[in-house]
Order: C-alpha cells, then sequence, then structure tokens
C-alpha cells in the first residue's frame, strides 16, 4: 500500500515540492494547507482518471479563499470571472506580477475552490522543452513514473509538432471520459446535473524562463499559440510569469492572452500578512509597528521580508521573560529602544548565515574593538571578521591575485623589488600631484572595467614576492635561532600544493577563470574579491596590504 | 429573482461560447463579393476544375501589433470549407504550420502523415526523410491521375524561408514536373515574404499574392460588435430578454462615451481580436444580478485589456528601487554613455550627500535592489557578452521611458521627486526654450498642441501614444524626425510650464 500512497510519479513530486515550497514561503502569510493533489489508486478509480486532476479534501469556500490571500481580493474575483461558470470555454489567460506576490499560490488556491480537473506544470521544473511536455502529457494521461516501468514516460515527444499531436489526443481522451462520467452520473442524481464537467485547463507556470531556453521562440510562440492549433473550446490555457506581457514581444499571431496584473502589496497588506497566525498577536503587531516601515523602503517582497523579520523578532522578544505577554506603553518603549540598536545593522544586511559556536567566542574579542567602530560609522561594518576558514597559503594567494587584479602589470617591479621601495615613494606623489582629471577618468575605468585579468605565471610571481617577504620579517622576529635552510624549506612547503589551492579559489569563487587570451593563449583569472574582504584578509594574516596597492 | 439570475448565467456562457469561437465571427467578412475571400476561391477552384498547379500568398500586415494573420488564417479555413462542401471527394488538404514544422525532416514527415490519414494508408513513423519525400511524389502522381487535388497550407509562410528551404523546393518543383493537381498556399505576416525564398524557388513560384488589410472603419466594428453580442429572436426562447438586451446593447452602442472607448482601443490595436478580446472581458464582467451589460462594463473592460505594464511595475518598486532608478535616469541625463552599479552606487552616494535623503543602505542591499530591478525587466544588461564579470561592473540601461518614470515617482507619496530635478536637464530646458524660439511660429504651435493633446491622453494610453505621435509629427515635418523624441519631452516640460495657455493655444488651431 506504501506504493499507491507515495508520489512515485517523479514529475508529481516534483510539483508537490513546488506547490509545498510556496506555501511554505508564505507560511506567515497564508494558513493554507500543503495542497496536496489527489493520486488515487488507478485500480479503484480506473473508470474516472480525470479525478487525479482535481485536489482532495473538500473545496474551499469563496470567502475563506479571499481571506486567505489579504490584499489579493481584486485578483482573485476577476480570475475566478474569467474562467467563469461551469463548462464556459475561455480565453487563454496571462497572470504576471513580481515574484512572492502569490500568483501560483492564488491560481491553485481557486482550482482547489472551483473543484475542476486541471494540469500543472511549471518551467522551473520541468527544465527543457521534453520534460514539460512529457509532463504535461503524462499528468493528462494519468500516468506514473515509478521504478516498475523504468520511470518511463508515457509518451515520448521532444519537438513542438508532436507534442500538439500527443496532447490533442490525450485531451480529446480525457474530455470524452469526462462527458461520459457526467452522463452516467446524471442517471443517479437528477438532482445534481451541475456535477458534469468538461472543461479541462492547462496551467505552464515561471513561462519567463523559456526565454532562456534553446529555441524559446518556438516554444513560445507555441505555447501562446496553443489555444489556436488545438480548436478546442474545452481546454482552458493559463500562463503564469514574472514577467509582463510586453516582455515576451508576442508578434507571433496568436491570440494575445488576456493580462491579469498581481500587484506588488502595499505596506497596509504586508502588515495584514504578517500579523495573520502569530502566536501573540498583540506583541507583534507592535514589533511590526516599527519594523515594517523602515523594511519597506528596501524591499516590498514578502519572502525576504520575512526572513529580515524572523531574526529580528527573536531580538525583539529577548527582553521578555514570557512570550504570551500582552505589551503596554511603557514596555514597547523599552522594547523599541532595545530593538532600535538592531534594526540599523539588520537594515543594510542581505542575509545573515549562523556561524559555529566555537568560532563565535573567538570572534567576540574582536567584536569589542569593533563596538566602537560600528557605533561611529552608524551603519555599514556589520560584517566584522572574516566568517570563514581558510589556509595561509590559501589566503596569501587570494592577497596575490586580488593585487593581480588591481595592480598594473607594469607596476609589479617598483612594487615587489626589494631596491625599487624608494622609487616607489617618488612615484606616489608624483601621480598626487598629477591633474586630478587623470585621476577621474582612471578611477571611472576601474568603476566600469572592473577587476583586471592576469595569466597564472604572474600570480604565482606576486605570491613568491609577497610569501618570501613575509618570511623575512618572520625571520626577523627570531633571527637567531633563524637558519635559512628553515625559512626556505617553509617556502616550498607553502608552494607545493598552489595549483590546488588555486583550483580550490576558483571554485568558490573568489578568482574566476575568464577566457583565454588570444596572444598568449593561455587561460587568464581574474579576482571577484571585494577590496574590504581583501583588506579583511589581509588584517587576519598582519600583511600590509595597503603598501602594496598603488591606487591608494 | 433566482430565475433571473440562472438566465443571466446561461446568457453569458452563450455570450462567451460565442466570443471564443472565431470561426463564426470571420464568416460575416465572407459576404461581400470583392473579397480575398472570393478571389481566393477562384484560384483554388480554378486549379481543382481545369486541373492545374496553382500557388498563392496570402500577406497581412501585422505591423504595431495587429495580428491579421488570424484573419487571413480564418478566411482560408472558410474557403476550404466552403469547396469541401461542393466537391467534397476531389480535394485533401495538408496544413502545416511554420512555427510547428519549420524544421523541413520534421515537415516532410507530417506531410507523409497526413497523406496518409487521408487516403488510410499506415503510416510509419521509421520513415526516413527520403522516404517521406518520394511517397509525397508518389501520391502526387497519383493524385494527378485521379484528377483530385492536394491545397497545401502553409501558416507562417516566412518560417518555411528560413534555412535551405528544401521543402519548399521540393514541393515546387515537385508541381513543375509532375503531372499533378495542386495548390501551395502561404500564409504570412511578412509582407516581403517572397524576397525571402531562395532564386531556385522564387522561379517555381507563381508570385500570385493577396493583401490582406486590417478592417478599419466603424462599419466592420459594429459589424463585429452586433453579431457577437445579440441575439437573435429566433433561436432563443426568452423573447422579452432577449429583446430588452438588444435595446440595451443599441442604446449603449449609440453613446459617444462608448465610441470614445472604441477608439482609443482602435488606437492601441485595431485587429479584429483585440476588439473580441474586449468583448469578452466586458462580458466576463457582466452583472449576473441584472443580467444586462453597461456601458461601466465595456469602460473597465478597456481598462484592463491596454494595461501600462512599465508603469505598473515601477509602481510597485520599493523606495530603494527608485532611487536606483532615478540615479541611472540622472546618469542618463549626464550623457554618460554606458555606467554599471558601481557608477550608480556613486552617483546614489552622491545625491544622497546633496539632497540630504534619509534612505541610505550598504552596498550589498542595494546590489539586492539593483538585482530585483533586473528581474522586473525595468533595466537590461547592455550586452550578453562578460558573463565571467560579476553584476557590478556589467554595463546596464535604462528600459523605461523618463515619462513613465516621473509619472510612477508622482504617485508614489514617500518619494521626494525634486531628487530626479537633474541640474543638467533644466540646462536642457532653457537649451530648449532658445530653440523654440527660433522655430517658426506654425511649426512650435503644432508642437505644443501635439503636447496638449497628449497630456489629456496620457490618461489611458501613454504607452502608445509616443509612438504615435513621433510618427504623425514625422508625417508633417520630415526634417526633424531624428529627435522627436527629445523634443516631445521638452514640449511636455514646456506645457507644465505654460499650462493656463494651453486651452488658448487649443482654440487657436
Amino acid at each position: 500500500m506504501i506504493e499507491t500512497t507515495s508520489h512515485s510519479e517523479a514529475m508529481s513530486k516534483e510539483e508537490a515540492l513546488q506547490v509545498t515550497k510556496r506555501t511554505t514561503r508564505s507560511s506567515t502569510s497564508t494558513p493554507v494547507k500543503t495542497p496536496v493533489r489527489t493520486q488515487k489508486t488507478i485500480k479503484s478509480h480506473a473508470s474516472l482518471p480525470s479525478n487525479n486532476l482535481v485536489f482532495e479534501g473538500e473545496p474551499l469556500s469563496l470567502e475563506a479563499l479571499i481571506s486567505n490571500f489579504p490584499g489579493r481580493r481584486l485578483q482573485i474575483l476577476k480570475l475566478l470571472n474569467f474562467i467563469g461558470p461551469l463548462n464556459t470555454s475561455m480565453l487563454p489567460l496571462f497572470l504576471y506580477g513580481g515574484p512572492a506576490t502569490g500568483k501560483t499560490s492564488v491560481l491553485l488556491q481557486s482550482f482547489r475552490h472551483l473543484q475542476r480537473p486541471f494540469v500543472y506544470a511549471s518551467c522551473r521544473t520541468c527544465h527543457n522543452p521534453k520534460i514539460l511536455f512529457e509532463s504535461v502529457l503524462n499528468q493528462l494521461l494519468s500516468h506514473r513514473q515509478q521504478a516498475s516501468n523504468g520511470y518511463s514516460c508515457a509518451k515520448k515527444c521532444e519537438k513542438p509538432s508532436d507534442f500538439v499531436h500527443l496532447l490533442q489526443e490525450a485531451l480529446k481522451e480525457v474530455i470524452n471520459t469526462l462527458k461520459g462520467n457526467s452522463k452516467e452520473k446524471m442517471v443517479p442524481k437528477e438532482s445534481e446535473g451541475q456535477d458534469h464537467k468538461s472543461m479541462v485547463y492547462l496551467i505552464f507556470d515561471n513561462l519567463e524562463l523559456v526565454r532562456d531556453w534553446e529555441k524559446h521562440s518556438v516554444i513560445i510562440s507555441m505555447l501562446f499559440k496553443l489555444y489556436d492549433i488545438l480548436k478546442l473550446p474545452e481546454v482552458g490555457l493559463i500562463f503564469i510569469s514574472n514577467a509582463s506581457p510586453d516582455t515576451y514581444y508576442m508578434n507571433t499571431g496568436s491570440l494575445e492572452p488576456l493580462p491579469i496584473y498581481f500587484p506588488d502589496y502595499t505596506e497596509d497588506e504586508l502588515y495584514q500578512i504578517f500579523s495573520r497566525n502569530q502566536e501573540n498577536p498583540k506583541l507583534y503587531s507592535s514589533f511590526l509597528d516599527i519594523t515594517l516601515k523602515p523594511f519597506c523602503r528596501i524591499t516590498r517582497r514578502v519572502d525576504e521580508l520575512s526572513i529580515a523579520f524572523q531574526s529580528l523578532f527573536q531580538k525583539y522578544c529577548e527582553p521578555l521573560s514570557d512570550s504570551g505577554i500582552v505589551p503596554t506603553g511603557d514596555m514597547k518603549r523599552m522594547l523599541f529602544k532595545d530593538l532600535n540598536r538592531h534594526l540599523a545593522p539588520s537594515l543594510n544586511e542581505t542575509f545573515s548565515i549562523p556561524s559555529h559556536l566555537s568560532y563565535e567566542e573567538e570572534a567576540k574579542k574582536d567584536k569589542v574593538r569593533w563596538k566602537a567602530n560600528v557605533k561611529n560609522s552608524g551603519h555599514g561594518e556589520a560584517l566584522d571578521d572574516i566568517n570563514f576558514h581558510m589556509s595561509i597559503s590559501a589566503k596569501y594567494l587570494l592577497i596575490s591575485a586580488f593585487l593581480a587584479s588591481r595592480n598594473r602589470a607594469t607596476l609589479d617591479a617598483t612594487l615587489f623589488d626589494s631596491t625599487g621601495g624608494g622609487d616607489n615613494r617618488k612615484r606616489k606623489r608624483k601621480i598626487s600631484e598629477a591633474s586630478k582629471e587623470k585621476k577621474e577618468t582612471a578611477e571611472e575605468e576601474l568603476l566600469m572595467k572592473g577587476p583586471g585579468t592576469f595569466p597564472l605565471e604572474r600570480l604565482l610571481a606576486i605570491f613568491q614576492c609577497i610569501t618570501s617577504v613575509m618570511e623575512d620579517s618572520l625571520d626577523e622576529g627570531v633571527q637567531e635561532s633563524g637558519s635559512d635552510l628553515g625559512a626556505e624549506g617553509g617556502n616550498s612547503e607553502l608552494m607545493s600544493d598552489v595549483l590546488l589551492q588555486l583550483s580550490t579559489l576558483c571554485n568558490a569563487n573568489f578568482i574566476s577563470k575568464g577566457g583565454t587570451c588570444p596572444l598568449e593563449a593561455s587561460t587568464r583569472y581574474r579576482s571577484t574579491v571585494s577590496e574590504e574582504l581583501a583588506l579583511k584578509v589581509a588584517r587576519s594574516m598582519k600583511f600590509p596590504l595597503s603598501q602594496y596597492l598603488y591606487q591608494k | 429573482m433566482e430565475q433571473q439570475q440562472t438566465l443571466a448565467v446561461n446568457a453569458q456562457i452563450e455570450l462567451r461560447r460565442r466570443l471564443c469561437d472565431r470561426k463564426s465571427i470571420f464568416s460575416i467578412f465572407s459576404d461581400s463579393p470583392n473579397s480575398n475571400h472570393s478571389k481566393l476561391k477562384f484560384i483554388v477552384s480554378n486549379s481543382v476544375t481545369e486541373g492545374c498547379n496553382n500557388s498563392v500568398l496570402l500577406l497581412g500586415p501585422r505591423g504595431c501589433g495587429q495580428k491579421e494573420v488570424e484573419l487571413r488564417a480564418k478566411v482560408l479555413d472558410l474557403v476550404i470549407e466552403d469547396l469541401k462542401s461542393e466537391h467534397h471527394d476531389l480535394i485533401s488538404v495538408v496544413k502545416l504550420d511554420g512555427i510547428l514544422h519549420s524544421d523541413d525532416n520534421c515537415a516532410l514527415k507530417e506531410i507523409a502523415k497526413q497523406l496518409c490519414l487521408e487516403n488510410q494508408l499506415l503510416f510509419s513513423k521509421m520513415a526516413s526523410s527520403d522516404d517521406n519525400s518520394q511517397f509525397m511524389i508518389a501520391v502526387l502522381r497519383e493524385y494527378g491521375l485521379a484528377h483530385k487535388t492536394v491545397i497545401f497550407v502553409l501558416d507562417e509562410f516566412d518560417l518555411f524561408a528560413q534555412g535551405k528551404q528544401r521543402l519548399l523546393y521540393s514541393l515546387l518543383d515537385a508541381m513543375q514536373s509532375v503531372a499533378s493537381q495542386a495548390v501551395v498556399i502561404g500564409a504570412s505576416c511578412r509582407l516581403d515574404a517572397d524576397q525571402l525564398l531562395e532564386k531556385r524557388v522564387r522561379s517555381r513560384f507563381s508570385h500570385r499574392k493577396l493583401l490582406f488589410l486590417p478592417p478599419n472603419k466603424e462599419d466592420r466594428k459594429r459589424q463585429v460588435f452586433l453579431h457577437s453580442l445579440t441575439w437573435k429572436l429566433h433561436c432563443f426562447t426568452l423573447v422579452n430578454y432577449a429583446n430588452k438586451f438588444n435595446t440595451k446593447l443599441h442604446n449603449i452602442f449609440k453613446d459617444t462615451q462608448f465610441m470614445e472607448v472604441l477608439d482609443a482601443l482602435s488606437d492601441y490595436d485595431s485587429s479584429i481580436n483585440n476588439l473580441l478580446n474586449f468583448l469578452f472581458v466586458a462580458v466576463c464582467d457582466m452583472a449576473l444580478d441584472s443580467g444586462y451589460l453597461s456601458l461601466d462594463n465595456f469602460k473597465t473592460a478597456a481598462l484592463s485589456i491596454q494595461r501600462p505594464f512599465k508603469l505598473e511595475i515601477i509602481q510597485g518598486c520599493s523606495i530603494l528601487e527608485l532611487y536606483i532608478l532615478v540615479c541611472m535616469k540622472r546618469l542618463e541625463d549626464k550623457e554618460q554613455n554606458s555606467y554599471n552599479f558601481n557608477s550608480v552606487m556613486k552617483e546614489y552616494k552622491g545625491i544622497h550627500v546633496s539632497y540630504q535623503i534619509p534612505d541610505y543602505y550598504s552596498q550589498n542591499v542595494c546590489l539586492r535592489a539593483f538585482e530585483h530591478l533586473l528581474q522586473r525587466e525595468l533595466i537590461c544588461f547592455m550586452d550578453n557578452r562578460g558573463h565571467s564579470l560579476s553584476i557590478e561592473f556589467r554595463p546596464v540601461k535604462l528600459l523605461i521611458s523618463s515619462y513613465e518614470l516621473h509619472q510612477a515617482l508622482k504617485s508614489n507619496r514617500f518619494f521626494p521627486v525634486r531628487v530626479l530635478k537633474c541640474p543638467s536637464s533644466q540646462v536642457n530646458l532653457i537649451d530648449w526654450q532658445k530653440r523654440w524660439n527660433n522655430f517658426p511660429l506654425i511649426l512650435s504651435q503644432w508642437l505644443l498642441a501635439i503636447a496638449c493633446w497628449f497630456r489629456r491622453a496620457f490618461s489611458l494610453r501613454f504607452k502608445f501614444v509616443s509612438k504615435w505621435s513621433g510618427f504623425s509629427l514625422s508625417m508633417c515635418m520630415p526634417a526633424i524626425d531624428d529627435d522627436i523624441t527629445s523634443y516631445m519631452e521638452a514640449s511636455i516640460q514646456l506645457v507644465e510650464v505654460e499650462r493656463d495657455s494651453e486651452d488658448n493655444l487649443l482654440a487657436n488651431i
């Protein structure tokens, strides 16, 4: 019996995941029980394959549907209007609006309310035409991919022309069985004559992703023209997309779908969404009074806000002993003061990674030093130390890559030659005396072009220079025992696996591998590290990075 | 009451069904004797009765969103249906669609499949494309001997003309050499579709072209409107209701307000499909407790069909995202030819200092906002190259007009609009006023009048207006159409300066 309950069909699994993912993301906003599509066993319902296409569970009433989605009343009513009463044909619809505005969940829940058969395919999970086509066909033919059939599809189809043929056949079959069912049912239940459904709806989600596929223009125009090609009035087409219809260049000569826009939530709607389903609504609303306004100025996306609020609310509750408490005026003021400390840094944070405990203790020492800084600058610098571990040679490599990217290759000699130190200073003075315009254009160039590229040899040379300088300075500290042999040994140890380290850094996206230079025919690298991070790394090594930076 | 409601629901279902079934609506165009419909019918029936080969190209402009392909395809369907009813056994039709079968092998396979189906033959999936093309030629020969005609309908003809055009060549060549009876009908929205053909294909083509123009006149609109919405009394049981419905509809149609809505709609997109979409939305909005269409239904339908896509999206932006847009606009006003996130950040810092705006956020938060803008497609990268560079360094550009940005900022009560007024743009305006004084009087009045009209029209349809008026302006003054948008923008600003004189001016002209 496990077989019957488990969603062994790969597609439907993905789909269920998709649906649950969406609802969990907005779980603060909607109390929707994770909608699980019916996967009834074919044995018992062999005669009703289209039952699989309807939502399981009790239908949602219209009031519940509207109250589940604050601020989406107009859209829901419009959608239901367009879909219309039972067994009415409809023109293709096009739902669009920014991410996290409830397009997919509103649509799916509306179908739960309507209790009508539909097929849902997301272009995100079905990431190429073949998978998309086969997923739609599998659902229509109520075919499940499982171990017993070797996870094969009901129909193999790759080309749009095949898809249209197979889709036509499958749809006709489904519609016929639907009609047949209704006729059978009509006899015993004459009073409920409305129970016959003969419309099937095809939903294509995340349509904007199709534009990145190969041969996307063919697929998109085919999908938009599907209504014309199929010539079946019993099929309703619904497209969901992040991008507005004008970005699709729909000059395909097909029917233009009717647009329904899901606008971003306003501040009031966000308030309603976040204050739903809270354990202590009063406490949370006093929290929202403080936080929602500043955060709304940055982003109005529910998903990002809910992440930010989650950790912030914990901090808000920290001084409270009892989370069920109803805040009074005084307490609110106290809590507000407390929270204000955290508010500014968290506004300037995109996400924070919880670090390990052992590491936190280490970092605490630094924090004392940094707190003064934070207070001075008011914002920023919330991340005070590097939050990752790295071997010393990797750190050196990172720094040398950064230097190679920032400095011009011609300056290497003056910067790293031990005899060229004096010369270096002179040169610097000259630059500062030079006309400001030149400097500005250079700055502009740096802003526009980004970090420069460098060949591997240069990186290794700089690496060698830096490490030898550092070894020397270390040697000065332990001059008595300092023997040349020891230093050299250390050096060679550092050099031994440097290429390995380089590839690790490339994989971690600290250094990016650029295209090959056409003249030299060797791979060129580019450091993608920001200056702050490089300085931080250098500081942790006590390496005087600023000395080697040309522009500073 | 309840009875009334079920009646209304049934009426709505029937109307929706009618609007979704486009074929019947296009049949009203087939009546007139001189239409393309009858011409096409003549050509095809000629080849059926005389036993000769023929090829025709049906062309219709699509231009700015008009989709007359629909019309063509529908006429074609009607013709074929007519002919089939006349000589049923003598015709078989092979339909191909450029979107589905632009690949030559695929198309040959499809032809073979459809021919097999027509003649109750067994189609083998394994057949190679060589087999298929040989089969096609053999069938053509057989058809010729039996005096039967094959009609090949190639929709989206221009897509077949991509690549090596093997299919077109083999089709047309077969018609040259074999004693067959075949008609090739191509339909395309490209007026130069026959120029796309290769030399060897073109020489085998008959160069017969039929041009389809969008129905523009009032009577056509009227026809569609009345045909699709009124009830025919003899086929409707509730005569009272139907009568009342029809008279109400006629009253609405005579209303000047309704005509304005309809005009606005056809300014935007004059195709029949757009009109039908509009009617469909109106029918969906029909109040079910009364069961009649009202003027308001049509007004709201017009608004919901032609949406200001970009403007709506900008209005959904957060304050920070708006600041980034404004910074980009300022950079563009400074005529910086290319800029990226870093230069935008620099500008942002600049306005933070000079205007003392309260919102100043760290770089990574701004970068996230920047990514949101990319996702909303309000901005995009200049080129597709440089994927290895990180986002900060890739040059970007704005995808919105300054008008849209202005409008969105005005509607946002939290945003200080003064930030947008960059010093450089004011210089522009003064500069422009100087130029304005040098203009001949008539010309400047024209410009101003258009700008006024502009401002009034904006409330409904701003997206297409700029294009449209640019077009009309270049019609009357071809000399200055280069720089027309900047002129228009400046003249809008001027109008805002001299708002009270606007009415006088309009009266003058």
